[in-house]
């Protein structure tokens, strides 16, 4: 094989250069952030960009950050031409390459000997963004305005590495929580500062013309890994779609989405079709230009056999068609962005996933758990125990996760657009951060669809208020669509949030909704399972016989799905494998 | 040096040069035994590690270093005042679950703690990677209708007819230990209490630990998960340290008996079996004491321990050891977590063994797949068809093939083809200078990891002190220390057996802590004077136990703290004064602004701090013993090196070989040089100047200059 004329050892020492810097651009948010989405959701993003606004280097991260930055650079070089060094930028128009609002994105462009040869990028989501409610998360919202986050659209937030007060008092002024955003605002401003002094400091040691051959040839590396990738996949072209469940601004059944996948494995190449997708809409669902091509790749490397680099040069091999003004494409203004990194992100990785496991056996995955019950919600009020006011969002309970062909779903994933990458919160934290106690937080058995391999297993919690009312914030989907199975999988269990009075009787909630919560009264969050993969009649007899055992599954449900006969905990193998066979036959 | 090793004086001599201290590391493949006396004679003895029966090979080790003082091991045993164990078994038994049949006691409705674990993973999209099961399976795990408050209340009884369930259902489970962790047991440990009492009553021989004893810290995953291993190892652990006892006994041992715990010190075998979690991960936690005690000026040490398979590097700062609560047996979030302050060792997969590839896309990489011990590096000619770093060394010049002593030789034509074939032809480059390539890439890849876990620490590596040990650390330690922009290299004299070394001089030591939470602003004095006296007493009681004298006891304080809404805390030392004071707590708000912003940087000083955890680290100094030479040479008899070519940045050379055993105190060379160690081999690059000491170690100095060094 022919490799490229850059000397692959200086390849080597290079790359692992910028992955070390972006690293620890990485663990200095993570440690120094103080909003729980920051340090316990890992909602954030650290990159590096080239001259010409490429994605360099990624440090890991959840998988909606995937390309966004490259959109926010360009904003950059479009928007200012007087950049020097110690400047910084605060980004968070989702109009102009932003993911949305929430996310506040920091710029630092880095200078070698006087030119502008990098940009370090941190993008976080914010505790709040000043939103009209408590929130960072509103759907209902029917535009921009009615969302209520203060908007900025790339502008410099330091000169010669000092804050501009301006911008820092305009965001004191409304954000609810001002010190928990400038502190973050330290860690995002220091994350990316370190990233400059790093990339100075490889300059001087390399020179500055070496990085600049580097980034041409590293990109390049990536490009063919990707394109290697795409040759072992097979060749198809398959319209995936779903049903994001009824929203506030969305048709009564529900909002219907598609993708069109094709493969061209001798190209090499893949294209992703969203134009077909409906127009935007009068509420908080609709995908940025960011967001809609983080999916759609997302969805696409999540289903590869092989990890390849993540960077514009992977990308090169994935043709995202996107369309103005539409749900899952490029918003037009002043339509609500305010859960693009979420929802409808949320179903376009998921059915792309599926779409490949429908394709062959090995590739994708099942569905796995959606949307954002009560235990991930946003919850704020008065701590009585301080006086103090709060709003943060809760981790306390995950969703199942996808099945592939080889494992089960995990226990600890969080949505398509995050993965399993997340913290969840300690309860013990939570009840000494927030006035709640939390009664449970149990995996409910038989929540994740069965199969060969099956969906993770949901999670139920329940919360009170301690010492007076308090509010919570959140919107269930995947009840009236819950995550589908894949070559004879078996679809999830619903989610949902469920109040109850002190008597014991429910009260009727909505599933997308700010929900007062009184004293005595509980809050019940289930989340939702993922589904399976495969048919259950083929998962392993062991498998069966041990999820019966540790109490995931019924002896009657291991017959009657898995045909594996079992009583107290003991194999009957010839009744399993005749019930197996004649199974088999009549499937 | 007047006196060194051991030739030329007489038995009685040696016989009356007073009580033995003997350190012993049991590892997985070898014993590791130092041994000195009271006139600072020190011996070091390796055996292979015997599992049936650990003494057997603590032993035949002791018997080897026995021959310094022309006596045999029951003599030393009968004549020794101490005995370090350090042992990796309960490490292993907890990595292999082979570990006692353990029941867990929780809150009801938290009964699945352990199986979400915190959450987190490393690297997205990977659909092969399955999620592991829980320490203790969902069959065994009991839930107890009870709850305590965050602030301590009682919220809900536990009552007796649950108490009498949980009896019921623990017998029938028919388990061997049983671990209690309640939710905020930490505020309030009365329902724990009445578990334990219940246990002690119905079942007096059980095992069990309690989740406020064993760790009181805040986070109910990590007490759960700490009480979980704490009880499965204790069956296994008594009936371990109980049969080396009556070894010892039976050999005529009166002395005393330390074990090597993960918090970097050693304690009374007695409260290891009691704990038994002590005794986790306590493997890494001397090889950074011991390797930092050879640079006692360096401000800052990174230990570079280099082995055929792993890379461990460690940060010591003054002196002083980093704690970590996050150290993970196995892969981390979804491994094991011990939870208890342990010295924070950094482990990644590389090292001699790591295999070098070119990948489909053209680029070459290093580890952190390894060849492992069989078949090995293809030099070895043990079968090995990949190419690996020793291989690379040994294309290069740097191992010798016809140096390496008794067990095995080196193959220079196996190393050579299999570099040629799998990095040579692809980048279209000759074996030196694939060989060169593979150096390069493997000590890039060491220094990232260790700069990594440097800054995690605060502290930039540029200008540090390298100390390299392993069987692999002096080969490379010059090359990462390039990368790290360090300028000196330590190589201490007893790389080999540097575990146990460290065990020989660690402190007695333990920590207590207390987890009251407050706020800098608003702070509870009282409540905390009463938590620094129950803290102060518990040290004093603990110190009370040894035989010692007050100013061989330090106490030092510190506070875990964090940002209000933090996610996370980081530890600050207080000092060795410390009380309930407001300008105390000023003194602590102020430590933890500078230490965020020395770590994290950035400080937030108009803030408040929320404290989480209190706590003081009580230690015992023991009297240090040190080789008065580690190195068998008087300087006399010198003879001259062996030139070899050996290949630096792909330019050949007539290089000096030395045998180590030949080098003396004082001598001194500038590179390229190599040094034939017995169990190493310390490469000094050119631009480097190596030098030995009187301890027997080498330090190596970047001078930047081309050596034009004369041949000793």
């Amino acid at each position: 094989m022919r490799t490229s004329e850059f000397d692959p050892v200086l390849l080597a020492v290079l790359s692992s250069g910028f992955e070390g810097i972006v690293r620890e651009m990485s663990d200095t948010l993570l440690r120094a952030g103080r909003s729980s989405v920051i340090n316990m959701a890992r909602d954030f993003s650290c990159s590096i960009l080239t001259a010409q606004n490429e994605v360099l280097a990624l440090a890991e991260g959840i998988p909606v950050h995937v390309t966004g930055s490259g959109l926010l650079g360009e904003a950059m070089s479009r928007l200012h031409d007087d950049i020097r060094p110690g400047d910084a930028f605060l980004h968070n128009d989702p109009y102009n390459g932003n993911s949305h609002a929430a996310d506040h994105s920091i710029l630092v462009p880095v200078f070698v000997d006087g030119e502008h040869l990098f940009t370090a990028v941190t993008k976080a989501h914010q505790a709040d963004a000043g939103n009209a409610s408590p929130t960072t998360y509103a759907p209902a919202a029917r535009d921009v305005y009615e969302e209520g986050a203060l908007i900025f659209p790339c502008v410099r937030v330091q000169r010669d590495g000092a804050d501009v007060d301006d911008v820092i008092r305009m965001c004191r002024a409304r954000i609810r929580v001002p010190d928990q955003w400038y502190g973050d605002y330290l860690g995002m401003v220091g994350s990316a500062r370190i990233a400059e002094r790093r990339i100075q400091r490889l300059a001087e040691r390399y020179g500055a013309a070496a990085l600049k051959e580097f980034v041409g040839a590293w990109l390049d590396y990536s490009e063919r890994r990707m394109a290697q990738a795409i040759r072992t996949l097979p060749a198809f072209d398959i319209a995936a779609s779903a049903t994001h469940d009824p929203f506030v601004g969305t048709a009564p059944e529900g909002l219907e989405l598609s993708a069109r996948l094709r493969v061209f494995p001798e190209d090499a190449r893949v294209v992703v079709d969203l134009t077909e997708n409906p127009d935007n809409l009068p509420n908080g669902l609709n995908l940025t230009e960011a967001t809609a091509s983080s999916a759609a790749l997302t969805g696409v490397l999540a289903s590869l056999a092989q990890e390849v680099p993540v960077n514009s040069g992977t990308f090169r091999r994935v043709e995202v068609r996107l369309r103005e003004g539409c749900v899952a494409g490029i918003p037009r203004f002043p339509a609500s962005c305010s859960v693009a990194t979420t929802n409808v992100a949320d179903r376009i990785i998921a059915m792309i996933q599926r779409a490949f496991a429908a394709a062959e056996d090995g590739f994708g995955a099942s569905e796995g758990g959606l949307g954002q019950p009560p235990a991930k919600g946003v919850i704020s009020g008065t701590d009585q125990r301080t006086g103090k006011r709060f709003v943060n969002q809760l981790l306390v309970g995950a969703q199942g996760g996808p099945a592939t062909a080889f494992v089960d779903g995990w226990p600890t994933y969080h949505r398509p657009v995050a993965d399993a990458l997340l913290y969840h919160d300690s309860v013990e934290i939570d009840e000494q951060r927030y006035p709640i106690v939390i009664r449970e937080r149990r995996l409910l058995p038989r929540t994740g669809g069965h199969g060969r391999r099956c969906g993770g297993q949901a999670t139920r919690v329940t919360i009170e208020p301690r010492f007076g009312p308090l509010t919570i914030t959140y919107a269930v989907e995947g009840r009236l669509n819950p995550p589908r199975g894949v070559r004879g999988g078996r679809d999830a269990q619903a989610a949902g949030a469920q109040l109850f009075a002190e008597s014991g009787q429910e009260l009727e909630i909505p599933q997308v909704a700010v929900v007062e919560i009184e004293m005595g009264q509980r809050l019940v969050s289930t989340s939702t399972g993922g589904a399976g993969y495969g048919s259950p009649l083929e998962r392993e007899v062991d498998l069966v016989a041990s999820d019966v055992i540790e109490g995931r599954l019924s002896e009657e449900m291991a017959v009657e799905i898995y045909g594996v006969s079992i009583s107290r905990g003991v194999v009957d193998h010839g009744a399993t494998s005749l019930r197996r066979a004649q199974a088999s036959e009549t499937r | 040096m007047s006196q060194t090793f051991a030739e030329g004086r007489d038995t009685y001599e040696r016989e009356s040069s007073g009580r033995f201290r003997i350190s012993v590391d049991t590892g997985g493949t070898f014993t590791d035994v130092v041994i000195s006396d009271e006139r600072g004679e020190m011996s070091v003895g390796k055996a292979f590690t015997t599992y049936g029966r650990i003494f057997d090979g603590f032993i035949e080790a002791v018997g080897r270093a026995a021959a310094t003082w022309r006596a045999d091991a029951a003599h030393l045993l009968r004549n020794a005042d101490s005995i370090i164990y350090a042992t990796t078994h309960a490490t292993n038994a907890v990595v292999t679950g082979k570990t006692a049949r353990t029941g867990l006691i929780t809150t009801k409705g938290f009964e699945d703690t352990l199986f979400y674990r915190e959450g987190g993973r490393i690297g997205a999209f990977n659909a092969r990677a399955a999620y592991p099961g829980p320490y203790v399976p969902r069959r065994l795990t009991f839930g107890a209708a009870e709850r305590i408050s965050a602030e301590g209340e009682v919220l809900e009884q536990l009552r007796d007819d649950e108490l009498d369930r949980l009896r019921r259902e623990i017998g029938e489970a028919g388990v061997e230990a049983v671990g209690v962790a309640l939710l905020w047991s930490i505020s309030n440990p009365i329902h724990e209490a009445r578990i334990a009492e219940m246990l002690r009553d119905a079942f007096p021989d059980l095992p069990y630990s309690l989740s406020h004893e064993v760790n009181p810290i805040i986070r109910e995953y990590r007490r759960a998960s700490s009480v979980a291993i704490d009880a499965s190892l204790k069956p296994l652990m008594k009936q371990h340290f109980e049969g080396l006892a009556r070894d010892l006994e039976a050999a005529g041992f009166t002395g005393q008996c330390l074990v090597v715990t993960s918090e970097g010190g050693v304690q009374d075998l007695d409260s290891v079996a009691s704990k038994p979690l002590l005794a986790v991960n306590s493997g890494p936690s001397m090889a950074p004491l011991a390797g930092a005690s050879f640079a006692p000026t360096a401000q800052d040490v990174v230990v570079c321990d280099i082995g055929g398979t792993t890379f461990d590097v460690s940060l010591v700062e003054g002196g002083r050891l980093r704690h970590t609560r996050e150290l993970w047996l196995g892969e981390p979030f979804i491994g094991e977590l011990g939870g208890l302050a342990s010295v924070a060792v950094k482990s990644v997969g590389s090292g001699g063994g790591s295999i070098a590839r070119i990948d489909p896309g053209g680029l070459i990489t290093v580890g952190p797949d390894s060849a492992g011990s069989t078949p090995g590096p293809a030099a070895y000619g043990k079968g090995g068809e990949e190419a690996t770093v020793t291989d690379a060394a040994v294309v290069l010049g740097y191992l010798d093939p016809a140096a390496v002593a008794d067990s095995f030789t080196l193959c220079l034509d196996k190393a050579e083809a299999v570099v040629a074939a799998k990095v040579g032809q692809p980048l279209d480059k000759t074996p030196e200078g694939a060989s060169t390539a593979i150096l390069k890439v493997a000590a890039t890849r060491s220094a990232a990891a260790a700069r990594q876990a440097v800054l995690e620490q605060g502290v930039d590596p540029r200008g540090s002190t390298v100390v390299a040990c392993g069987g692999a650390g002096p080969l490379l330690g010059c090359f990462i220390a390039d990368e790290l922009e360090a300028h000196r290299v330590v190589i201490p004299s007893n790389a080999g057996v540097l575990a146990a070394y460290g065990a020989h001089n660690a402190d007695i030591l333990t920590e207590f802590n207390s987890p009251l939470a407050m706020s800098s602003a608003k702070p509870d004095l009282d409540r905390l004077q009463d938590a620094l006296a129950d803290i102060t007493s518990r040290c004093a009681e603990f110190a009370g136990r040894f035989d010692t004298t007050i100013e061989n006891v330090r106490v030092e304080y510190f506070v875990e703290a964090r940002y209000p809404s933090q996610g996370w805390e980081i530890r600050v030392a207080l000092g060795e004064r410390f009380g309930a004071s407001a300008p105390d707590i000023a003194c602590a708000a102020a430590r933890f602004h500078s230490e965020h912003e020395k770590r994290n940087g950035a400080a937030d000083t108009g803030s408040e701090v929320e404290f989480v955890s209190w706590g003081a680290r009580v230690s015992i100094r023991r009297h240090e013993r040190t080789p008065r030479t580690g190195s068998g040479a008087d300087g006399a008899d010198v003879s001259p090196p062996r030139m070899a070519v050996a290949s630096f940045d792909g330019v050949a050379r007539q290089t000096p070989r030395y045998h180590g055993a030949n080098l003396a105190p004082g001598w001194s060379t500038d590179g390229p040089a190599i040094i034939d160690e017995s169990t190493t081999t310390v490469v000094v690059p050119p631009g480097w100047r190596a030098a030995r000491r009187t301890d027997g170690s080498y330090v190596v100095d970047r001078t930047g200059r081309e050596g034009n060094h004369e041949d000793v």
